[in-house]
């Protein structure tokens, strides 16, 4: 893919720390990241402690910053001593051991797996070090699944609004239909309930049930979903926005009159079915890696040829309508799917927690990585939810400074971080490439 | 049997009719030339044939099956393809992206395999890669397959679009002036490609053009248009002797 | 009888509210062909505006220091509140959309929603969260009109929107700047060539707008003295579907979009329930354009619409 906005100051940087580090496996990072995890875990909260600084700190320290600002020297010696050391240490001892033993059967042996088993393996130990990152605090792991549950919705909505160049808004709408359909289907099999009477199911079965109940949500969702997509044939752009806009109203209010699920009072007694970080991370990985596949297939970038010309995509043989709808549908299936999960690690849903304020934050997320990109998304994601954390101490004021930044983003970088970019992985695609010709080239295919 | 036969095609925008009574013939491997003063109605023609507008009145026969009123995504895959007047690509993508996009009609693996990768889909994706960049490299721009699109130069886009229009496996090709904007020589060139098109991928192509010298070249049949009428139409002799021609062309002023 | 033609009049009233919100979307969008997100904050700010001018002028004329009568402090508030909301408009372009005049429009949307947001926020911070009372700058008075009981203030509410909406009209078509602007609806690309100042004309266009905002504001506040940050959000988004129900970019449209927003919503809450206002009021949007997508005044084909 070529750089298509020009060179900035960003750029050149990223690009230095990418040549720096260009050949250092992902596990590589992910040794140095899951060493730092350890090291914060056995001797963070004593050395935060001498620091001054409290409690072990949520985020390495940075919204302390805001709370008082003579402890940045104390953060910084908290970060380089627990995280950055202990990170780069592990870096630089797996680059050097695969040095040595470059040509031992062990490494050749690693080197051998397929790519689909590497990267499972690779997704694993993300896990890993997430899940020790997060065992030192709730609040971590409330943090890291709902983040899971926003890159779902940054990156679903990029399909419409990226791949196919539309403006939605409704995300918040669909999250809402996969929140209620998922709680009612839940509290209904699985909760004594004043509403829905006593379980239908033995509890015990909640967990398993709850995958299922996910996937009927996103249908349920995708289903109403029909109400934009539909329009979609005849009309683009800002209508197309507006009738997005009405969805979202429309299900907000419906929500609001209907007595069973509420009202405007909300929502409660989910099962807990969704406490844990793998159950979420799971699901996360999916829709990443379902929709990841879709935008790089042919059939799946043709929503870009619609979004590009209409005219002539109709005419390369391309189904319009068909595509169309399946970003829809794709769009509200797992944003329904997001919501379901939404509702369940919360434990309490209300009407006005679909707004359009959701709608405007996950707006920004998206267009704060950037718009046709897999990887944006997921960074925008994390870096909005980092920011958005950090910034926490401000109270009020952190919604005035995420607005600033974001307009200061927009105006340097139009397209987000990652625009019509991805995040290349040049290790891995070497590997994929090598795989490639030892697989094809002996059939002469 | 003619390759597409079209029977007392009319056409209305609102009141204004654009198109009235038109019919052709023609006949496989044929390269037919359609011209006309701006305005004419010749754009409209080759939009109704596509399946762009739905004629108000009148049939439209392709390879024997009436074609009349299908989604232009139906009609691209029975086999007509086209290029535009002013170029249409899609330029956010890479040039071998829009060849490929071109495959969809013949893509053979579905939403599930799109989503989840089942087997089949890599390999489909192979071949249309490999069949691309095939078409990419017999038109001489193999060399741009990865850049985006809106990026290259205006000669090489044309080439692009032309590839596109080719990935479909049109038997008919329309080519909507060919050559605008372009210089004499750029033009004789464009002479050839086209003749060596229709080579190639054994094709019947009708054109739109402007200039006479590119109609006299090609064509054996043309066919004149204006105000949405036939008005002429016969070997390039006769229609450039044709008087209602040369009125229709020069105005009513001269005569 | 007497109780639809009650009803005619709140319609009437939240139509000029709609409306005169909705002007400002419309025009923004003929020239720069985007919606300003932030519009409906814009109103709000405005609102508030208003709130600080009324009590400081009625705080002036009480204590003596400013010999005005009750109608001018209204006049005045008006105006003031006019003049002042329009520099909010001037900044949200700077800002917001100059920037970003040659980057896609889908980030010009974004920088929108995060100037209101950030308004919003500014509003609560510096306010904090106890809401303010607009004051009472004309004595309610309700009258018998045949049959119908009308207030002033919903009369002079109806009265001034329609006078405003005429001004504009006037505006646009007599002035040297209207035709401007209604040159650029035509066609942007050209307009720096005729000699007209860009910056200028679009500027002028948001103030103009942002002052059309600060008069609904100041009659909103006249008659729903209760003052909150998020009204934008509620009043300018329903304004906004308005400006589109009537075909963006067009003036009538905006207009009319509003006044029928308005008695979509009061016939409603009169036939069914307050509560469902919304619900039945946007679904009916979603019907209106899904068979009619291009709005009530809007052409499929012109994608630029007239101002």
């Amino acid at each position: 893919m070529q750089q298509t906005s020009t060179p900035s100051r960003f750029g050149s940087l990223y690009g230095r720390i990418r040549a720096r580090f260009q050949d250092v496996p992902i596990s590589a990072w992910l040794v140095g990241m899951l060493a730092a995890v350890l090291v914060e875990a056995l001797i963070g909260r004593d050395l935060a402690y001498m620091l001054g600084l409290g409690n072990l700190p949520s985020f390495f320290g940075l919204s302390l910053i805001f709370k008082k600002w003579t402890l940045i020297p104390s953060i910084v010696v908290f970060i380089v001593v627990v995280y950055v050391l202990p990170a780069l240490g592990a870096v630089y001892l797996v680059r050097w051991a695969m040095h040595r033993w470059r040509g031992a059967r062990s490494v050749a042996w690693v080197q051998r797996i397929p790519t689909r088993g590497y990267i499972i393996f690779n997704l694993a130990f993300v896990y890993v070090v997430l899940h020790f990152w997060a065992a030192s605090s709730d609040y971590r792991l409330l943090v890291l699944r709902l983040l899971g549950v926003n890159i779902i919705l940054t990156l679903s909505l990029n399909l419409v609004n990226g791949w196919m160049g539309e403006f939605s808004v409704s995300v918040a709408g669909f999250m809402a239909v996969g929140a209620y359909v998922s709680s009612v289907l839940m509290v209904w099999g699985f909760v004594n309930d004043d509403v829905f009477g006593p379980a239908v199911f033995p509890e015990a079965w909640a967990p398993y049930a709850f995958p299922l109940a996910l996937i009927v949500a996103g249908a349920v969702t995708a289903f109403t979903a029909l109400a934009v997509a539909i329009p979609s044939f005849r009309t683009r752009g800002d209508y197309l926005a507006i009738i997005t806009l009405a969805y979202l109203f429309i299900v907000k209010s419906s929500i609001e009159n209907i007595d069973f699920l509420g009202g405007a009072r909300g929502f409660m007694n989910q099962p807990k079915v969704a406490d844990s970080l793998l159950v979420v991370f799971l699901w996360t990985v999916l829709a990443v890696w379902v929709m990841h596949n879709y935008v790089t297939s042919t059939l799946g970038k043709a929503t870009s040829a619609v979004r590009d010309n209409e005219p002539a995509a109709e005419m390369m043989t391309v189904n319009t309508r068909k595509v169309k709808m399946v970003a829809f549908l794709t769009h509200a299936f797992w944003s329904g799917v997001a919501g379901g999960l939404y509702a369940h690690i919360v434990g309490y849903i209300n009407p006005g927690s679909f707004g359009l304020v959701k709608s405007a934050e996950i707006l920004g997320m998206l267009y704060l990585g950037g718009l046709n990109s897999v990887t944006g998304s997921v960074l925008g994601t994390v870096l909005f939810t980092l920011l958005s954390e950090i910034l926490r101490p401000l109270k009020l004021v952190k919604w005035m400074v995420i607005p600033v930044i974001l307009i200061v983003v927009m105006i340097k970088r139009p397209r987000g971080l990652l625009g019509f970019q991805e995040i290349r992985l040049p290790f891995l695609e070497r590997r994929a490439r090598a795989e490639e010709e030892v697989s094809h080239a002996p059939a002469g295919d | 049997m003619p390759l597409l036969e079209i029977k007392d095609l009319t056409h209305f925008f609102g009141g204004l009719r654009a198109v009235h009574k038109f019919h052709t013939r023609i006949e496989p491997g044929e390269i037919r030339g359609l011209i006309g003063p701006n305005g004419a109605g010749k754009t409209t023609v080759f939009n109704l044939t596509t399946g762009v507008y739905k004629p108000t009145q009148g049939q439209i026969l392709f390879d024997g099956q009436d074609i009349t009123g299908k989604p232009p995504h139906e009609i691209g895959r029975l086999g007509i393809s086209r290029t535009y007047q002013n170029l249409r690509l899609w330029g956010n993508l890479t040039a071998l992206d829009n060849v490929k996009i071109a495959f969809y009609g013949r893509i053979r693996y579905g939403l599930l395999g799109a989503f989840f990768g089942l087997r089949g889909r890599s390999e489909e994706e192979r071949r249309i890669d490999r069949e691309a960049r095939e078409l990419m490299a017999l038109l001489g721009i193999e060399q741009y397959a990865d850049m985006v699109v809106s990026g290259l130069p205006y000669g090489i886009q044309r080439k692009v679009e032309m590839a596109r229009a080719l990935a479909t496996r049109p038997k008919l090709l329309l080519l909507d002036e060919p050559t605008a904007g372009m210089t004499p020589a750029e033009m004789e060139e464009t002479m050839e490609f086209v003749l060596y098109i229709r080579k190639t991928f054994n094709l019947t192509i009708w054109l739109i053009e402007h200039k006479m010298r590119f109609v006299m070249g090609l064509c054996r049949w043309i066919q004149v248009l204006n105000f949405g009428e036939i008005i002429a139409e016969g070997t390039p002799e006769e229609v450039q002797n044709n008087p209602e021609v040369i009125r229709a062309y020069l105005g009513t002023a001269v005569t | 009888m007497s109780q639809v033609a009650q009803q005619l009049f709140n319609a009437l009233q939240w139509g000029s509210f709609y409306a005169l919100i909705a002007l400002g979307y419309s025009m923004v969008y003929s020239i720069l062909m985007l919606f300003n997100f932030a519009h409906g904050d814009v109103f709000m700010v405005a609102t508030y505006i208003g709130y600080f001018v009324a009590t400081l002028l009625l705080g002036l004329a009480l204590s003596g220091s400013l010999p005005l009568s009750g109608v001018a402090v209204f006049v005045l508030t008006l105006l003031l509140t006019m003049f002042l909301a329009s520099f909010i408009g001037i900044a949200v372009e700077r800002v917001a959309y100059r920037p970003l005049r040659d980057a896609p429009r889908a980030s010009a949307a974004i920088t929108g929603l995060m100037v209101g947001i950030f308004l919003e926020t500014l509003v609560l911070y510096l306010l904090g969260a106890s809401r303010r009372n607009f004051p009472t700058l004309i004595e309610v008075n309700t009258f018998e009109l045949g049959p119908v009981q009308v207030t002033n203030l919903k009369v002079l509410t109806i009265v001034l929107a329609v006078v405003l909406m005429v001004l504009l009209h006037l505006f646009i078509r007599k002035t040297k700047v209207g035709m401007a602007m209604r040159a650029m609806s035509y066609d942007y690309a050209v307009i720096p060539l005729m000699g007209v100042p860009l910056d200028l004309i679009i500027a002028f266009t948001f103030a103009l707008g942002s002052a059309l905002a600060g008069a609904a504001g100041v009659l909103f506040g006249m008659a729903y003295p209760v003052l909150d940050p998020y009204m934008g959000v509620l009043i300018g988004w329903k304004a906004f579907v308005a400006a589109i129900l009537g075909g963006r970019g067009s003036i009538l449209g905006a207009v009319a979009g509003g006044f029928l927003l308005g008695f979509i919503e009061i016939l409603v809450a009169a036939v069914l329930t307050s509560t469902m206002r919304d619900l039945v009021a946007y679904s009916i949007v979603l019907l209106i354009l899904t068979f009619r997508p291009y709005g009530l005044f809007g052409e499929e084909h012109s994608v630029r619409l007239r101002l």
